[in-house]
């Protein structure tokens, strides 16, 4: 036996808690996969004591590859840290149950390793760690300042301590300024997007409003550009700069004259114009105006001529619509309004009736059961709803999937309020009014009707979205089925039947479905230049927005997945470079697509909504497109310049693997 | 882990994850033998698998004897008390030893067990079967009687345990003949013993070729609350007498190979008395805190000495130096709320803080009010400790009962 050590004294030092870890995290290891589980108590138990240690987080941090090495995330969500949302992070460091709480903190230990670039992780990239982290430090910024509410302490206890402390050592290991300064850029990158759903970027700019506003933290020089946002949404005009609340807002307009009106017109607009968020008080302001002073509503509305021809010709519409969609707790149908008056839409002349036939729409007891439930009582569904729908007309790009599966339906949705809005609306009434939606296939129509039967569906999505993803993905898989038996990949005929007549019926990809290798890149390649690149089609602009598919690949031009966008528009930039514009379900469409490929949603002529790339960078990326086969462009004008320096992309990325070693011969593509 | 084809094939009968964990890290191949609701887990992680109910022994019997027979398997290993009959049924058949069923007959029926103890010349309490409640009531008084109390004075309690079941499973303690209304009809017929003062303590002994290969001693702080390996120094005190008794043990019973957990008391006067053995691995985690204190796998070393295919050599190898061989000692408190009323769980700060608090396996409560504690072994999950003194954690683990872990 070993000599009698003299640490027993009354408490236990790192030292000895430390030891413990590594005999724990041993064991873990060196269990079969089958019992790592019974492992864990013992090792998420002494992981916990050290993170109410001093010096205990910085420990855990540098053991933390031998730690999930050994088995720790094994069989839970975290094992996959690239799929890992933010925004659960909160809710999983305020759980009463101590696993969940240290797991939680173990896993944003091990980001933090891998973005200090300790930590090689096999499925991250320091980037994507760095980016990570701090969304979950902008996230938890409360937890970070602020002690332990009274509600947190009767449900977790001591136990609050910990995700503080775990807090604190990111933010230190990263840096404070660093980490409000980077959040306030990242929620610029974000709105500069102009995303129908706001509520995680309010939730942001919220807690930066309450870290500014405490005395007892000292956030330095940093936060300062923080001002616009948070004014964006408590304090746009001089009227409620001291956010004085709604009610005593309305009480001093009524003692505004016409010009102090008129500027609080001005600076509603300005605010809303430059953020893309409209602040509650700017709805209390439109319903206000409504009635007593309606020659102002265009410029609160920041309307341009165009939209304001438009409100002219369509003021009772537009009045309804403020009546019945436009509250505080309905902000954003500000913005939305205003901006579904600049496009014109309206001018279709389907779209005023349908609008009016929305304004009336009864909804079934399932769509406002679900609207109910993701957006509570505040409002009633139907307003709601109708908030949600001058959302996508107004942002057709700013369309986004949620943390779902189901980029297609989102794809439609967007492309549908883009081309063919009054379609959306039918759809919608069918979906929200009638509980089904039917779609034909091939001259057989496809019911969504079954969809609704019980099975768990997506719930963080904008208002239509909520509605119809449940209904579109239903029928775009079955129309996936109803192809089975075809050779080929289905989306050739799903796509057309799906979207809309302007899809492209002739259909090309370079992926053979049953081994996933390259099949004729170049010849793939040399089509896409002629049919889409205005050099080599004619000089012709891409007429309707195409679906299109891709491999997504991550910052390390890793291939990660499939992917379903749609290609807007091919034009030279600013900078008379040749880049493909396209929408990308995906909530944030920046990404780094590695091999400095890196998507662009601002600076290089994008409008809202849009990602752009390089003409070959996209082209590198792109497996499945449409075009019409009536009009062929000039394939062979392409220069092999081209096209190499397209597949040295597509060779150092997620084509490593699957092209051939040595280029293929002429052989028959999967097309023929 | 790589398996050995010269060594031997254990099929392990019951179902226990740690014993599975061992196995597959052991040398030895190994078959696992259990009810079909293992299957789906066997399968989904390749473990080799047999389904087979441990019901009562019937005519089936055999069936399982012959699989396991064509499969290869040279020796069966009882996991828990329901399981150490069919080892011994299925044993005589694969080593072609009749004996073996009925040492297993033994193991598993504690009047049995005291009476061939008895027979060998070990010295056991006063004991009787009991198949109603007069006959609990007679014992008691007969017992007291013996003791020469006098009326009014307390009765010293009786012990009343199932034959049939493992440890503090249905253990009873009766004190008054009032007390004995309260044990529900079906618990007969039930073994009744007398009480014994003493200092009881549990063995768990690895025997091979009819010898002992190692023999720890599990001191419990409090019978049913707390244990701890290895012993303090004055329990260890008696390792060469416990060691006579245990050699008694493996005469009587003839006992040629496996693992035995026997419980003694001993007097102050070094008088020991057995109060049972069970052929299986301890409960309460006793092979955890072996493992713990020791550093070697107490399931791996069951299947060394149960595998006929074993040399001397690699027992003498296996195992490390009693005491000497450990790294601290490992004890373990069974938490039972004493609140009556409660809604969470709390570790007490001292203990989180203390230096030989090692890990818990509590839960959160499921239910608000806590059922009376009737018998032994309703404990709501363990606390683990480690330390280099054995008193110290001997009065900690004693401390733990005045603690509220559910508040």
């Amino acid at each position: 036996m070993s000599p009698p050590d003299n640490s027993s004294g009354a408490t236990a030092t790192l030292e000895t808690v430390l030891a413990r870890m590594d005999e724990a995290i041993e064991l873990l290891a060196a269990a079969p996969a089958f019992s790592k589980t019974t492992k864990l108590a013992r090792i998420l138990d002494t992981a916990k004591r050290l993170m109410a240690m001093e010096g205990g987080c910085a420990a855990l941090e540098s053991r933390i590859q031998a730690l999930e090495e050994a088995g720790v995330f094994l069989g839970s969500d975290w094992a996959s840290p690239q799929i890992l949302v933010p925004s659960m992070t909160t809710h999983a460091l305020q759980s009463p149950d101590p696993n969940t709480v240290v797991i939680e903190a173990l896993s944003e230990l091990r980001m933090l390793a891998v973005a200090r670039g300790d930590y090689l992780h096999p499925q991250l990239s320091v980037e994507q760690a760095h980016h990570y982290l701090t969304q979950v430090l902008a996230i938890n910024l409360a937890m970070l300042f602020t002690p332990p509410s009274e509600a947190e302490r009767a449900t977790q206890g001591r136990l609050a301590e910990i995700p503080r402390r775990v807090l604190r050592h990111l933010a230190e290991r990263i840096g404070y300024e660093h980490v409000i300064d980077q959040l306030i850029d990242e929620i610029w990158r974000i709105l500069r997007q102009r995303p129908i759903q706001v509520d995680p970027v309010k939730q942001m700019i919220t807690q930066i409003a309450i870290c500014r506003a405490d005395p007892n933290i000292d956030l330095g020089a940093s936060g300062h550009g923080a001002e616009r946002l948070v004014s964006s949404l408590f304090a746009p005009t001089n009227a409620c700069r001291d956010d004085p609340g709604i009610e005593t807002f309305e009480e001093r307009l009524a003692h505004l004259d016409s010009s102090a009106l008129q500027s609080e017109a001005n600076g509603f607009a300005r605010a809303m114009h430059d953020t893309g968020l409209a602040s509650p008080y700017h709805a209390a302001f439109l319903r206000y105006l409504r009635g007593k002073a309606d020659h102002l509503l265009a410029d609160a509305l920041g309307l341009s001529n165009t939209g304001r021809d438009c409100l002219l010709c369509y003021r009772e519409l537009v009045l309804a619509l403020i009546d019945e969609a436009v509250y505080p707790q309905t902000a954003q149908a500000v913005y939305g309004l205003s901006m579904m008056l600049e496009r014109g839409i309206l001018y279709q002349t389907a779209v005023a009736p349908a609008l009016w036939r929305q304004i009336g729409l009864p909804l079934s007891d399932w769509a406002a059961d679900r609207l109910y439930m993701a957006f509570g009582d505040t409002i009633p569904p139907r307003r709601r709803l109708l908030e949600g729908v001058l959302m996508m007309l107004g942002l057709p790009l700013g369309v986004g999937q949620g943390n779902n599966p189901t980029c297609q339906s989102a794809r439609a949705l967007s492309m549908w309020s883009f081309n063919d809005p009054d379609y959306l609306l039918q759809i919608l009434t069918w979906g929200a009014r009638d509980d089904e939606v039917i779609v034909h296939f091939e001259g057989q129509p496809v019911s969504s009707h079954s969809a609704l039967d019980g099975r768990p569906l997506p719930i963080d999505l904008d208002p239509v979205s909520l509605i119809l993803v449940p209904h579109l993905d239903h029928i775009y898989n079955e129309m996936g089925r109803m192809c089975i038996g075809r050779e080929g990949d289905p989306h050739r005929w799903v796509n057309p039947e799906f979207h809309g007549w302007w899809v492209g019926r002739g259909f090309r990809i370079n992926v053979d479905v049953a081994t996933g290798k390259l099949v004729n890149p170049e010849d793939f390649l040399r089509h896409f230049y002629a049919y889409y690149h205005p050099y080599y089609n004619g000089n012709q602009p891409l007429i309707h927005p195409q679906p299109a598919g891709i491999a997504v690949t991550d910052s390390a031009a890793r291939f990660i997945g499939w992917h379903a966008i749609a290609i807007q528009r091919v034009a030279l930039d600013t900078s008379g470079e040749m880049r493909v514009y396209f929408f990308n379900p995906n909530n944030d469409s920046g990404q780094d697509w590695g091999d400095s490929v890196k998507v662009s949603t601002a600076d290089n002529g994008e409008g809202y909504g849009e990602a752009s790339l390089p003409f070959e960078q996209f082209a590198s990326r792109l497996y499945i497109f449409h075009y019409d086969p009536l009009e062929r462009g000039e394939p062979g004008q392409v220069t092999q310049e081209e096209l190499d320096e397209c597949i040295g992309y597509i060779r150092r990325s997620w084509g490593a693997e699957r092209l051939p070693s040595v280029e293929m011969q002429a052989s028959q593509g999967p097309e023929g | 882990m790589e398996k050995n084809p010269d060594k031997g094939y254990v099929a392990l009968l019951g179902w226990s994850l740690g014993a599975v964990e061992a196995a597959e890290n052991f040398d030895r191949r190994y078959v696992v033998v259990a009810p079909e609701w293992a299957e789906d887990y066997c399968k989904q992680h390749d473990i080799p698998y047999i389904p087979w109910n441990f019901e009562r022994l019937n005519d089936r019997s055999l069936e399982i004897a012959e699989t396991l027979q064509a499969e290869g398997v040279d020796v069966a290993i009882p996991l828990y008390e329901e399981t150490v009959e069919w080892a011994g049924a299925i044993n005589s058949v694969l080593m072609k030893n009749p004996r073996l069923h009925g040492q297993a007959v033994l193991f598993r029926d504690k009047a049995l067990m005291k009476r061939r103890a008895q027979l060998g010349g070990i010295r056991v309490g006063i004991f009787e079967e009991a198949h109603d409640k007069d006959d609990v009531v007679r014992f008691l008084r007969r017992v007291n009687q013996t003791l020469l109390k006098l009326d009014g004075d307390p009765n010293d309690p009786i012990h009343l345990k199932a034959f049939d079941k493992a440890g503090c499973l249905g253990h009873r303690v009766i004190r008054t003949p009032d007390e004995v209304d309260m044990i529900p009809e079906e618990e007969f017929p039930v073994l009744m013993e007398s009480h014994l003062d003493g200092w009881e303590f549990a063995v768990e002994a690895w025997i091979h070729n009819g010898k002992i290969a190692f023999l720890n001693l599990s001191e419990y702080v409090t019978l049913g609350y707390s244990v701890f390996v290895p012993a303090t120094p004055e329990l260890e005190s008696w390792r060469p007498l416990i060691e006579k008794e245990i050699e008694k043990l493996i005469k009587t019973f003839d006992i040629q190979f496996g693992q035995i957990h026997p419980e003694y008391f001993v007097t102050s006067d070094g008088t020991m008395y057995f109060g049972e053995v069970a052929y299986r691995p301890p409960g309460f985690k006793a092979f955890e805190l072996m493992e713990r204190a020791y550093g070697f796998n107490a399931y791996q070393a069951s299947i060394l000495v149960f595998d006929p295919h074993t040399t001397d050599e690699e027992v003498k190898n296996f195992f490390p130096e009693p005491v000497k061989g450990a790294k601290g000692y490992a004890g373990c408190f069974g938490v039972y709320p004493r609140r009556r009323v409660v809604s969470q769980l709390e570790i007490p700060e001292e203990v989180e803080n203390h230096p030989y608090f090692d890990y818990h396996e509590l839960t959160a409560p499921m239910e608000e009010t806590v059922t009376k504690r009737t018998a032994f072994g309703t404990h709501w999950g363990l606390v683990f400790f480690f330390g280099d003194d054995p008193h110290k954690l001997r009065d900690l683990l004693k401390h733990q009962e005045e603690l509220d872990y559910y508040i």
